[in-house]
């Protein structure tokens, strides 16, 4: 019988079931039901860290993090995983408009418009 | 470091799916590039597909070389010989030799020629070429002509082109190179490059391939010579001096032997036009045939000669006076170069005249060395440019590693040690992409431009490629002056990186092979130590950030005290000195190279609280100042235009990828 393990939490993020559908949604109408949605972080330097939100046509890597939701999948790079742990992605309808929106607990400060962000 | 302390914050904004973005390659066609040779005579095209050895393309009359001779007589825009034929008659309305108008203003053009040159309307420095009929034309769309022919001779052949690599000459400048680009343009093809003319003869021998040497080129072309020397480093020639006469050609070879025979014939005086033609014909012959023979009879009945014996020596006696200025001009573009003859690992000769023997031992013994004459060097040149189109097409060569896409991210350094990828890693190749860069401080007049491989965020655990700098930056408050940089990856790896300044248009730049002597297991390596290090990068990369951040706002506040501070009533002294303490309390942070960033980050909100009073005061008294007399609306107005004015003087400014 070996000694226990010391299980490290997985990496989470989830992903809403409202988020969930749009993504299928999406896939659909550009006409790649099954490709993947890559989610990331991207830069720093002047502009500052943000977001990397796209469609995926290939294969996740080996070393992505691969989030299934909903038959949507959600692929992540092991680096911006660091920066993302624990991010909520959620679908919002409101008078700003419609579009997806990440709360994020790793996020000290951001610009006004949100897309640069600051750990 | 930041995140070890979770701190939820709604950052607001709402994101959309994006299409993947710079990954999208440019749709490659390999075996479909085109090698043009764009000669002051003649031009020439060459193809290479699919890593085959490289052959010219003839026109229907089976001749490979086209005079780069245009005419506009009547309504037909004719090209080639064709054209040459109408020369004499219409001498005004054909255009011959027309590189040397290339990218040049009407105050450059200083060498006769039977031209009209009109100034372009706006002034500026170009021109045009008035052909009669009310028609004018500019060297550019000349060129495009040529350029068009030999497009078409090569559609003939092989069906559609994808692209071309057009050579020019080593000194050719930013306005020549980019007036070629144009008129490839014109002619409806993609320039995937422009070549130097030696670095061409040099990849037709093949010589890129020992990864490192250094070269000379011998080009003794119909109407100019050309000597370089190259620098192979790191798989990227590189042209070291480039030296030459653009008054001496291959043609004085056969002028000099046309004039012997004239007087040899029993004629004083000088010869007609039609005699001067036969003679040169016949010269020129004459010359081929003593690169084989020791003697040849030579005729020419317009000019009662009969049979006249021209001996190998006596050719050479005539020409020896032009072959001896070509190697003086050799030995002092060997000084220019700062190289030795013994330095050199190859010599190669272009252009027809270099067969003739007295050439050839002249440069073996001037540089020491046999000079490589294998390839017709009246093609070596094209032959080149056609190899690197066909890799540019994307065709996989013998001793050429295409890469699908860029194994490790490409960037420079930004303030503060940082790095700001501008491809990323795994983007598809070729691929090109820019971003916008600002000034730290209205002093910066220079910009470094560090060019660095790999995924780590602090430039100093980068692969470090290339260095260099931009100057001449404007001086302009911090953040207003703009520097593009961008990156473009061709197909063979070779990466060109371009600083240019948006306001006054200065530019830099440099070409690189990011991959060579990079192996599989360094680009592992690489990637796996980004991940390993991941989480310290990131707390050095917030430090450097937060210290770029406290660095900025000290400097603005030093600046406003500079200008302002000393004006009565714009900062009392118990807030002065509140502010000057904060400023202490930064350098000393910031002296100190390990500063956590959360500590310079509050001294950085410390210094803009104390300081914000002050910088109030100053501004309302700038606006003051500013507003006096004018109505909102004036005011309105005038700021509408100069935020305007100030955004179409910076550009474009986010990063972005642009089609290769």
């Amino acid at each position: 019988m070996s000694a226990a393990m010391n299980l490290q939490p997985m990496p989470a993020i989830t992903v809403t079931s409202r988020a969930a559908k749009v993504m299928r949604d999406q896939l659909a109408r550009r006409g790649t039901p099954s490709a993947k949605i890559r989610f990331g972080i991207r830069g720093g330097g002047c502009t500052g860290y943000s977001y990397l939100f796209e469609f995926e046509d290939r294969e996740a890597r080996a070393s992505d993090h691969v989030i299934v939701k909903d038959g949507v999948t959600v692929i992540v790079d092991p680096k911006s995983m660091l920066m993302l742990d624990g991010t909520e992605i959620d679908f919002e309808t409101g008078i700003r408009g419609h579009g997806f929106r990440f709360q994020n607990p790793n996020i000290k400060d951001s610009c006004g418009c949100g897309e640069s962000i600051t750990f | 470091m930041s995140t070890q302390e979770p701190m939820i914050a709604d950052t607001g904004a709402l994101f959309q799916i994006a299409e993947p973005t710079g990954r999208q390659a440019t749709p490659r066609a390999p075996g479909r590039g085109i090698g043009i040779d764009l000669g002051t005579t003649n031009s020439l095209v060459a193809v290479a597909p699919h890593g085959e050895a490289p052959r010219a393309l003839r026109d229907a009359s089976g001749r490979a070389l086209l005079p780069s001779v245009v005419s506009y007589v009547g309504d037909d825009v004719v090209v080639g010989y064709e054209a040459m034929a109408a020369q004499e008659e219409h001498s005004c309305a054909v255009i011959s030799s027309v590189k040397r108008f290339m990218g040049r203003g009407i105050a450059d053009v200083t060498w006769p020629h039977p031209y009209r040159l009109v100034s372009a309307s706006g002034g500026g420095e170009l021109f045009r070429v008035d052909v009669g009929g009310g028609r004018l034309v500019t060297p550019v769309e000349v060129s495009a002509a040529v350029l068009r022919a030999l497009r078409e001779r090569a559609e003939a052949v092989m069906g559609p082109v994808d692209g071309a690599v057009i050579t020019v000459p080593a000194y050719f400048d930013d306005a020549q190179r980019q007036a070629t680009r144009d008129a490839g343009k014109i002619a409806g093809l993609k320039v995937y490059r422009l070549l130097a003319e030696p670095t061409a003869a040099a990849l037709a021998y093949g010589l890129d391939r020992g990864g490192r040497g250094l070269f000379a080129v011998y080009d003794l072309g119909g109407g100019t010579f050309d000597v370089s020397v190259l620098r192979l480093h790191d798989g990227v020639f590189q042209v070291l001096a480039t030296g030459g006469d653009s008054a001496l050609g291959g043609d004085d070879l056969d002028r000099a032997l046309a004039a012997y025979l004239f007087t040899a014939g029993g004629h004083e005086g000088a010869p007609s036009r039609h005699q001067q033609e036969l003679l040169r014909i016949a010269a020129r012959a004459a010359k081929e045939a003593l690169s084989e023979r020791e003697s040849v009879r030579v005729s020419v009945a317009a000019c009662g000669i009969e049979g006249f014996e021209v001996r190998r020596e006596t050719f050479e006696g005539l020409i020896d006076g032009l072959i001896e200025r070509t190697i003086r001009a050799c030995r002092a573009t060997l000084r220019d170069a700062g190289v030795q003859p013994r330095e050199l690992d190859g010599v190669v000769l272009v252009g027809g005249s270099t067969r003739t023997p007295l050439v050839r031992a002249a440069v073996a013994r001037t540089f020491g060395k046999h000079p490589l004459a294998d390839i017709d060097p009246d093609k070596v040149v094209a032959y080149g440019a056609a190899i690197q189109a066909d890799v540019l097409s994307g065709s996989a060569r013998e001793g050429v590693t295409l890469l699908d896409v860029a194994p490790l991210s490409l960037g420079i350094e930004t303030m503060g040690g940082m790095v700001e990828k501008i491809i990323p890693r795994n983007a598809a190749i070729p691929i090109a992409a820019r971003q916008v860069f600002t000034n730290y401080s209205e002093q910066q007049t220079g910009m470094q431009i560090h060019v660095v491989q790999g995924e780590r965020e602090m430039a100093g655990e980068c692969r470090s490629l290339a260095r260099f700098e931009l100057r001449g930056i404007p001086r302009l408050p911090p953040s207003m002056a703009r520097v593009e940089v961008s990156f473009q990856l061709d197909a063979d790896a070779l990466l060109t990186v371009t600083a240019r300044e948006l306001m006054t248009g200065v530019r830099q730049s440099v070409e690189v092979k990011p991959t060579y002597g990079l192996n599989d297991e360094e680009i592992d390596r690489m990637v796996i130590e980004s991940l390993d290090h991941a989480s310290e990068d990131f707390a050095a990369r917030s430090r450097a950030e937060a210290r770029v951040e406290l660095g900025r706002v000290v400097l603005a506040v030093r600046a406003a005290l500079a200008e302002v501070g000393g004006l009565p009533g714009v900062l009392p002294a118990a807030e002065r000195s509140a502010v000057e303490m904060q400023l202490t309390l930064a350098d000393e942070a910031m002296a100190e190279p390990q500063s956590a960033a959360d500590m310079l980050t509050l001294l950085r909100n410390q210094l803009e609280r104390a300081s914000e009073p002050f910088a109030r005061r100053r501004m309302e008294r700038a606006l003051r100042a500013g507003m006096e007399g004018k109505s909102l609306h004036e005011i309105e107005q005038a700021l509408a235009v100069e935020e305007a004015a100030l955004d179409e003087r910076r550009g474009a400014h986010s990063a972005e990828t642009i089609e290769g």
